[in-house]
């Protein structure tokens, strides 16, 4: 159910985004030349493939949607008949699971990971299973497109990598930060939210203290500061790779443009080092997206024991 | 005779020097790691992880200066 219910809010995340982030992207790259001799990279927002009503469905969109229901389901048909010693799907998923679980309460602390597992756990098989959806052939190369010089040349797919777009992870990184917040007054209590930013740590006595009060209030500023950048950094890391991986692919599908016969073999042949490149990246980001969130949340929610001081009932 | 030369260079600078620094970091991240784990085999798990954080953050910044930088 929790899954059902982050796929839900992701894509009522990515609904208003949509609109605001396309403009700007557009109109910040200079726009996509006409086909020329020299290949184009490809357009760094994803395409409308078709509309629902008003509502235009960017290739992107429809790659997430795919992969939430293709999750949903394959997860739900494993563990419909659970059995204690589990074989093939049902093990598959536990054993996902399981490793996530262990690896997540060595960063997070019994009973943090208790409360925040399904988000980082989600966002991990998520990210990880639309990373490798962008390699299937087919997912950016079949779409609608115009005549050129060299065939057919596909400007609008009708599936493209679901973070290739920026809105999407945007709005995962979006949704993260409201969470972090969330768990942050959580586990401090808002007062302790704002002392663990703010707040004078160590020991200092008498006159000293009072400027410490000030110096940690200046860190707690430029703290707030690398805080806010964090969405950014987020989004723009797990778009950068993909996207960057995405065009990297295209490139050296292009690169023979000659002979017709070569064109054709290399364009299958020279991307397969390539695509073993974005199998480990598409894992990597995943991994990286979620150790990064969690060790945010545990920078903000644990607090270590100090050796010289006993803490009372914490 | 270097100014002419220097006024021939054509390309996105920016990018080029981000990606420099950015390479270079994440190389070093992955020289550490190695080391890390060539002295203490068994730590291979924690080495990683850790490695891992500082290769992403370190490779970022490329992508800052390409989708972030002025046009």
């Amino acid at each position: 159910m929790r899954l059902v219910f982050f796929a839900v809010l992701l894509f009522l995340l990515v609904l208003p985004g949509r609109a605001a982030e396309t403009a700007a992207i557009n109109a910040a790259a200079p726009a996509a030349a006409a086909p020329e001799a020299q290949p184009e990279g490809l357009p760094m927002a994803a395409t409308t493939a078709f509309s629902i009503g008003p509502f235009p469905v960017t290739s992107s969109m429809l790659v997430t949607w795919i992969v939430a229901l293709g999750i949903i389901l394959s997860a739900r048909l494993a563990t419909r008949n659970m059995e204690k010693v589990p074989g093939g799907a049902q093990n598959f998923w536990e054993w996902l699971v399981e490793s996530l679980h262990d690896f997540l309460e060595s960063i997070l602390g019994a009973d943090l990971v208790k409360r925040t597992f399904w988000f980082f756990a989600t966002i991990f098989i998520f990210i990880l299973f639309t990373n490798w959806f962008g390699l299937i052939p087919g997912v950016g190369t079949i779409g609608w497109g115009v005549d050129t010089a060299h065939g057919f040349e596909v400007t609008r797919p009708l599936l493209r990598g679901g973070n290739a777009d920026l809105n999407m992870t945007f709005a995962m990184s979006s949704v993260f930060m409201a969470l972090w917040l969330i768990w942050a007054v959580q586990c401090n209590g808002v007062g302790g939210f704002l002392l663990h930013l703010f707040g004078p740590k160590g020991d200092s006595s008498g006159f000293i203290k009072y400027i410490m009060v000030v110096i940690f209030f200046g860190v707690g500023c430029l703290e707030v500061l690398s805080i806010a950048f964090r969405p950014v950094s987020l989004s723009f890391r797990l778009y950068g790779n993909i996207f960057a991986g995405e065009n990297l692919l295209e490139a050296f599908s292009h690169i023979v443009q000659h002979p017709p016969w070569a064109r054709a073999v290399a364009s299958a042949l020279l991307p397969v080092p390539f695509y073993f490149l974005e199998l480990m990246v598409g894992f990597v980001q995943a991994l990286v997206f979620m150790l990064l969130t969690s060790v945010f949340t545990a920078l903000v929610c644990k607090h270590e024991e100090e050796p010289g001081k006993a803490r009372e009932g914490h | 005779m270097v100014t002419p030369m220097l006024a021939e260079l054509t390309g996105n600078f920016q990018v080029g020097l981000a990606a420099l620094g950015s390479a270079i970091g994440v190389g070093m991240v992955g020289w550490k790691a190695s080391e890390a784990v060539g002295r203490n085999p068994g730590a291979f798990g924690k080495v990683i992880v850790l490695a891992l954080l500082g290769m992403a953050f370190a490779e970022a910044i490329v992508f800052y200066a390409i989708f972030l930088g002025s046009h």
